[in-house]
């Protein structure tokens, strides 16, 4: 009988944790139907925080070359202190990155819905360097974390994170160009 | 007032109110082009209505427990099957306008799957059911396996729309809702149901499941027949404001 009780036991703990993960994932689904009645996506925000992000600072934080600068000519304590340093500012950069991707990527939406086809070409352009910049400051994200963690190790180059944000203003200018001469056009999410 | 019966006549209005919504919902869709754009999920919804009203005709016939759930079993794995076909529609329809996004995210979803499906399994290995007869604990926890992939796939979804920043269709938006919210009941009452045998659990688990149903019907009906937004001219900034992001972008581009 011990052991009947002892098999069942897993059995049960397993049957409670999988009703909890379907609460859980009802919530989560719940919050998300509401989510998408009250907020369309402010537009406003997502160019504010593009403008606020620096990246010739963000450049210098994760240049390679100054890394090995610091490594030659610091105590390893201090090194070690200032690549974390270093690194959780870099991440924190990446992390408005994304954010602002994902803004600029809802603005490249909007604008590819429009009737005139120059603004709805150049939101397609937006919207997809918008997907490629949020995914590469989610792996910059990553390594840049792996820094503030082990310090000592080589940094990986992020250069793609740089490119990939040039091009995206360059895409949101252009919107920006077209849309003031015809009039910014958009449109609602589910 | 209520009658002494009410727990019967509840559990029948919440067996035939879905049924009844999701044939009249069929009928409307039939008739407009949207078959065309989400054929897979136009098949389960018409399946969901046979599959009713066979399971509703057997059990007014009286037929015996045991040819119930034969017949409820039989008809289950071509649930899960077309299911996981309307998770594809959706995740193909979210991401549709984004060749990079058709690759990448799409390769990301098999990533999940697979994690999801070799979980199911570690999960059907540690609790494997504890109800009788044994072949029925096994297709509750295949349910119950089916639905955690289906239930992380549409929560995968509806997270990787808001990482991205992908806007959604109302209509694909209100089939993940309903999908999802169907998924994660299941996955629960199935959690229970492969290790809680009794009469009164399977009545309680029962009702929960039915209304369950009848609640996504409502959302199917209510997402699906209002028409989809139009893209409507709106002035989120001033022009003004507009061209001084320019200039910001400029001096950013300079730099």
């Amino acid at each position: 009988m011990e052991q009947g009780i002892a098999t069942l036991a897993p059995a049960m703990i397993a049957a409670w944790f999988l009703v909890v993960v379907g609460l859980i994932a009802l919530a989560v689904l719940l919050y998300a139907a509401m989510r998408s009645r009250t907020s369309p996506g402010d537009l406003e925000e997502a160019v504010q925080a593009f403008r606020s992000l620096d990246i010739e600072a963000f450049r210098n934080l994760v240049d390679s070359d100054e890394e090995a600068f610091l490594r030659d000519h610091l105590p390893l304590r201090k090194f070690r202190e200032i690549k974390r340093q270093q690194a959780w500012a870099a991440f924190l950069y990446a992390w408005e990155a994304g954010r602002a991707a994902t803004g600029l990527a809802m603005l490249g939406q909007a604008a590819q819905r429009s009737s005139d086809p120059k603004i709805a070409a150049s939101g397609a352009q937006a919207a997809e360097n918008a997907f490629r910049l949020r995914v590469q400051t989610f792996k910059a994200g990553l390594i840049l974390l792996a820094g503030v963690l082990f310090p000592d190790l080589q940094s990986r180059p992020i250069p793609a994170l740089v490119d990939q944000y040039e091009r995206s203003a360059e895409t949101l200018f252009l919107i920006g160009r077209v849309s003031s001469a015809r009039g910014l056009v958009g449109s609602k999410s589910a | 007032m209520l009658s002494g019966n009410w727990p019967s006549e509840l559990s029948q209005f919440l067996w035939v109110a879905p049924t009844v919504l999701l044939g009249g919902l069929a009928v409307v869709l039939g008739k407009r082009p949207f078959y065309r754009e989400f054929p897979c999920f136009f098949a389960y919804v018409l399946y969901v209505v046979a599959d009713n009203i066979l399971l509703y005709a057997l059990l007014k016939v009286k037929v015996s427990g045991n040819h119930y759930a034969y017949a409820w079993a039989a008809t289950l794995l071509p649930s899960i099957a077309l299911r996981f076909g309307v998770i594809d529609e959706v995740a193909k329809n979210l991401f549709r306008e984004s060749q990079f996004l058709k690759v990448a995210a799409r390769r990301s979803l098999q990533v999940i799957t697979g994690l999801l499906l070799g979980t199911g399994i570690l999960f059907a290995v540690w609790a494997p059911g504890n109800t009788r007869p044994q072949w029925f604990a096994s297709v509750m926890v295949v349910n119950r396996g089916a639905a955690m992939v289906q239930t992380g796939l549409l929560l995968s979804l509806l997270l990787f729309s808001r990482f991205l920043g992908l806007s959604w269709r109302r209509h694909a938006f209100g089939i993940t809702l309903g999908l999802g919210i169907l998924a994660s009941v299941d996955l629960a009452t199935y959690a229970l149901r492969a290790e809680f045998a009794g009469r009164n659990w399977t009545r309680f688990l029962n009702f929960i499941l039915t209304g369950t149903y009848f609640v996504c019907a409502s959302i199917w009906t209510r997402y699906l027949l209002v028409p989809e937004l139009k893209p409507v001219p709106v002035t989120v900034v001033p022009d003004e404001e507009v061209e001084t992001w320019n200039k910001e972008l400029q001096h950013l581009l300079r730099q």
